[in-house]
């Protein structure tokens, strides 16, 4: 759930700065300093309705020194690079390998792919009773994996004891990649079915 | 778009002989609520307090992925225009033509007003997605006790409202119903065709709840509202 704090945080970030930035121009642009009585700091921008938002002189204030236009570059490079990379996270979804622990042997002897592993465990929902569609996909960094479910139960499908087995076969491939604890996300749903008077 | 699942039911022709399997009664080790309202401070009573009874946090893709190509595609317009004037040759007309008006405009002229007040607006709306926890269409489940930690389950109230229908119809006496599941209430409209309309709410009010708790394992059941009336034919 790394990427779950990480969106949350960039996006706080993004409409702080957002929001902030419209409230100032707002602010400015609503003279309401002035119908307030306010006395912005030293420095504050935008003060008077009349100021232009980026003036031509802070336009090209730092334009002559050897500097700035490095720095700018170099800033938008970064930037830009950023939020690709967090374009990119959103769907990213590589085959990752995981070392599978063997008894007796060094811990990186062994490797078994992400895919293998949800595979069986899909195979496992499948065969379930009461169970019409399963998808299983694992992700996570190496050591720490985690388990998303997605399950369609049949019309007659009972929800309860269909979590029980969910709960034992993730346990097994939680074993099979010798992780104690796996962490698991299940989505579940019922197929549409007509109802059914039963008197 | 509605953040409310209905349901219509309507009987179908063919009948089943004896209740339905799973709803006759609540399973063993649930605690058996009939009461309409099982407040949440109720619930939170009987179980302790884990991290799984919450709903899970959207990851928030949708809007992660569109902020990030907006600001991706506004850093690189700006990035090309500084490498391409750098470069030697002369800047482009929308760069020149924003560079004026930022510097002309005065920050009372209608089209910063408005500009301001749309960022304000997009910021907020970013930060709201950011704090809120999403996943509005889906209900925690409790998971299995003795499980396995750290698992958590959710379904979504379309297929709560489906369960919760097929129980309704096991109730003698329902025709027809319709269940609506909210986040924080199950609204259901039964239809009566014979029996006492009064008899039969106590029964659909008990088999919900039974349904909600036990069968469909709601971490938090929601309050329910029961109207039946009497079938029109």
């Amino acid at each position: 759930m790394m990427r779950t704090t990480i969106n949350r945080v960039l996006l706080a970030l993004t409409g702080i700065i957002v929001l902030g930035g419209g409230l100032l121009v707002l602010a400015g642009g609503t003279a309401i300093y002035r119908h307030w009585n306010l006395t912005p700091p030293g420095g504050w921008p935008l003060t008077s309705e009349h100021d232009a938002l980026v003036p031509h002189g802070d336009q090209t204030r730092w334009a002559g020194q050897n500097w700035w236009w490095p720095a700018t570059i170099a800033a938008l490079a970064t930037l830009l690079l950023l939020a690709l990379a967090w374009l990119l996270a959103q769907t990213a979804r590589g085959r990752r390998h995981r070392a599978l622990p063997l008894p007796g042997s060094p811990p990186s002897a062994a490797r078994i792919d992400d895919t293998v592993v949800s595979d069986a465990l899909t195979d496992d929902l499948r065969n379930l009773s009461g169970v019409l569609h399963a998808r299983a996909t694992l992700s996570g960094p190496r050591s720490h994996a985690e388990a998303r479910i997605d399950l369609t139960l049949d019309p007659d499908g009972d929800p309860a004891p269909v979590l029980d087995s969910v709960a034992m076969a993730t346990q097994r491939a939680g074993q099979a990649i010798r992780q104690d604890v796996l962490p698991t996300h299940i989505n579940l749903a019922v197929a549409r079915h007509a109802s059914r008077r039963a008197t | 778009m509605s953040t409310r699942r209905i349901l219509q039911g309507e009987p179908a022709h063919q009948q089943r002989e004896g209740p339905a399997p799973g709803v006759g009664g609540p399973p063993p080790g649930t605690p058996q609520d009939p009461s309409p309202r099982p407040s949440r401070s109720a619930s939170a009573k009987r179980q302790s307090p884990a991290p799984s009874s919450r709903r899970p946090r959207s990851a928030r893709r949708v809007a992660s992925a569109v902020t990030a190509s907006l600001t991706a595609l506004a850093c690189g317009a700006l990035l090309f225009e500084a490498v391409w004037t750098r470069a030697g040759n002369r800047a482009n007309t929308w760069w020149t033509t924003l560079s004026n008006e930022l510097a002309t405009r005065p920050v009372d002229d209608v089209w910063i007003l408005t500009g301001a007040a749309v960022a304000a607006a997009l910021g907020l709306v970013l930060l709201i997605l950011a704090l809120t926890r999403g996943n509005r269409g889906k209900l925690p489940m409790k998971v299995p006790a003795g499980g396995p930690a750290g698992m958590r389950a959710v379904v979504d109230r379309r297929s709560a409202a489906l369960i919760l229908r097929d129980a309704t119809m096991s109730v003698p006496g329902t025709s027809a119903a319709r269940v609506r599941v909210g986040r924080h209430r199950i609204h259901v409209r039964a239809e009566v065709r014979f029996r006492d309309p009064a008899d039969v709410k106590a029964e659909l009010t008990k088999t919900v709840g039974d349904a909600a708790s036990g069968q469909l394992r709601l971490a938090h059941p929601p309050k329910q509202t029961i109207h039946v009336r009497r079938s029109p034919t």
